[in-house]
């Protein structure tokens, strides 16, 4: 497989997402709404307690409320591929552009990893821009009122640079398969939708489950997500039919 | 430079490439007419190894479009315009052949190059900053073509190259393919438009799932459909009529004002018995001339009989 063809496929699918209005303004709004609605939601569950709890107490209530507010930013990652990446061959499909496209010197492999990249790409990125929102606010509020920092914590780091980026990835894949096989947008999306709640229910567990250590079940979830997105692709390069998307879709 | 033998194509109990043999040489235009789901775009996928064969074998250069490793050095060696255009409508004419050029491996400077000449080409230089959404269909078709073509690839499949288009950007897409003509590419190009095939192509095949007919313009006119005798006369009286029908060489007989359209079997042997027999029945001829069948009238003969 080449790197750089995929790199083609993804760079173009970048500066087509650019242009369309509709994908441009969910990477905005998403990210925004998670970035603001959440803090704010923090900070007014923890100022609710500062009345009953001691000063020690509110510090460690307000870290696991971080902790577990931290893994709300997961919805950002596996929901935006929902809009974006079952964009990727339906968009093609819309603009007639994928028999040129599929014509082209490219290989499955390559043209999956390219859509994937391009999808993943603005998902990932708008999920980090979210995740700064809220750490910016979190610490100039626990700055002001504890006079010390809330984030980073372990599990945040886990969160944001494991759980994240491979639950993103999976969302990314599995719709992708879903939007190389169905013949419309909004199916793609609904489709696409009631696929990745699963997994968002699975990757907001280690904040509900109290089992285990919160980092452990991050680093097991990782794994897990891990192990998911290798067979993910590998399914999706089994199941893409070039001759199939020719001549079934209408 | 393209083969195909006994070519097949089903999908499912559907036929829709029955054993279709035949060969396109080096730099010639070839011309591929049929009827709607006559197969045409089928057999063009098949050689874009876009979708599989059923069976027989199909090669294109030195490579055969069923071995998994020569599929990406066909795709890499042909030029394909689909039936539709498929422009990125959101990304500029520039931009969408660079992106082309970049699948195809076209070096940097190459591909600058070759996008400078071909939008000069079409037309399109001083619009290479418009989005394509921008364009004319006839501007998009255009810049679809010069899109297959920004690789220079040594075979180019055109789908319909003109369908949809108003007369005047038909005609320009069709100077165009003639102008590549010059440059002796290799030209396969599937066509309803039957003037467009005469005037563009060195030899047509016609298809309706099988291959029908094969050949130049000009030998499928005179081979497949038969010239008439066309006669003049001052007025056709019905004594006229009745005597020509009686003569048994004389197939079928039509009039168009006053002139008598005959089919005959072997006009250079029956005409001068036909010509007494009119003289003599009262019929005054002012002159006599051989009409010749155009494509369309081979092309439908060779549909119809299909």
């Amino acid at each position: 497989m080449r790197f750089r063809k995929s790199w083609i496929v993804a760079a173009k699918d970048l500066h087509v997402f650019r242009k369309n209005k509709y994908i441009l303004y969910s990477l905005i709004a998403m990210p925004l709404i998670m970035g603001l609605l959440i803090p704010v939601t923090l900070i007014y569950t923890l100022q609710a307690q500062a009345a009953v709890l001691t000063q020690t107490q509110l510090i460690e209530s307000a870290t696991l409320f971080v902790n577990m507010f931290s893994s709300l930013f997961v919805i950002t990652a596996v929901a935006l591929p929902t809009i974006i990446a079952s964009y990727s061959f339906i968009g093609e499909k819309l603009e007639k552009s994928l028999e040129p496209l599929l014509a082209t010197p490219t290989t499955d492999g390559e043209l999956l990893f390219g859509k994937s990249l391009g999808a993943f790409i603005p998902c990932i990125g708008a999920t980090y821009v979210g995740g700064l929102i809220f750490f910016i606010l979190v610490d100039v509020w626990s700055i002001i009122n504890f006079g010390t920092l809330l984030l980073p914590t372990v599990y945040w780091a886990l969160v944001t640079g494991i759980v994240i980026p491979l639950a993103c990835v999976l969302s990314v894949e599995a719709n992708i398969i879903i939007s190389s096989r169905v013949n419309d947008l909004r199916a793609a999306q609904q489709i696409g939708g009631i696929i990745v709640l699963p997994l968002l229910l699975v990757t907001l567990l280690p904040s509900v489950i109290q089992i285990l250590p919160m980092d452990t079940l991050a680093l097991i979830l990782s794994g897990g997500l891990a192990i998911a997105d290798i067979g993910l692709f590998y399914l999706s390069k089994a199941t893409f039919q070039r001759e199939e998307i020719l001549t079934k879709w209408k | 430079m393209i083969e195909l033998e006994n070519l097949t194509r089903k999908f499912g109990d559907l036929t829709a490439v029955d054993n279709v043999t035949l060969k396109v040489n080096k730099g010639e235009v070839f011309g591929f007419l049929g009827p709607n789901g006559a197969g045409k775009t089928t057999t063009v996928r098949m050689l874009c190894c876009l979708i599989s064969k059923t069976s027989g074998k199909a090669r294109v250069g030195d490579f055969e479009v069923d071995h998994e490793e020569d599929r990406l050095k066909i795709r890499k060696m042909v030029g394909y315009l689909s039936g539709d255009v498929g422009l990125y409508e959101n990304l500029s004419a520039y931009k969408n052949l660079d992106f082309y050029g970049k699948l195809y491996e076209v070096p940097s400077t190459e591909r600058e190059e070759n996008i400078k000449r071909l939008l000069q080409l079409v037309g399109l230089w001083e619009r290479k900053d418009d989005v394509a959404a921008g364009l004319s269909k006839g501007m998009k078709q255009k810049l679809a073509i010069a899109r297959a073509l920004i690789h220079e690839p040594q075979v180019l499949f055109l789908d319909e190259p003109t369908a949809n288009l108003d007369p005047l950007a038909a005609k320009t897409v069709r100077d165009f393919i003639l102008e590549l003509k010059k440059e002796k590419r290799t030209i396969f190009m599937n066509t309803h438009n039957l003037a467009e095939a005469e005037r563009v192509c060195d030899r047509i095949a016609v298809l309706k799932t099988k291959l029908v007919g094969v050949g130049s313009p000009e030998d499928l006119e005179r081979n497949i459909s038969r010239r008439k005798t066309v006669i003049h006369l001052e007025s056709i009286a019905d004594s006229v009529l009745a005597a020509v029908k009686k003569l048994s060489t004389v197939k079928n007989v039509s009039t168009n004002e006053n002139k008598l359209i005959l089919d005959m079997d072997n006009p250079e042997k029956d005409n001068p018995q036909l010509i007494r027999t009119i003289v003599t029945s009262g019929g005054n001829i002012q002159y006599v001339t051989a009409s010749r069948s155009t494509l369309e009238d081979v092309y439908l003969k060779l549909v119809e009989e299909a």
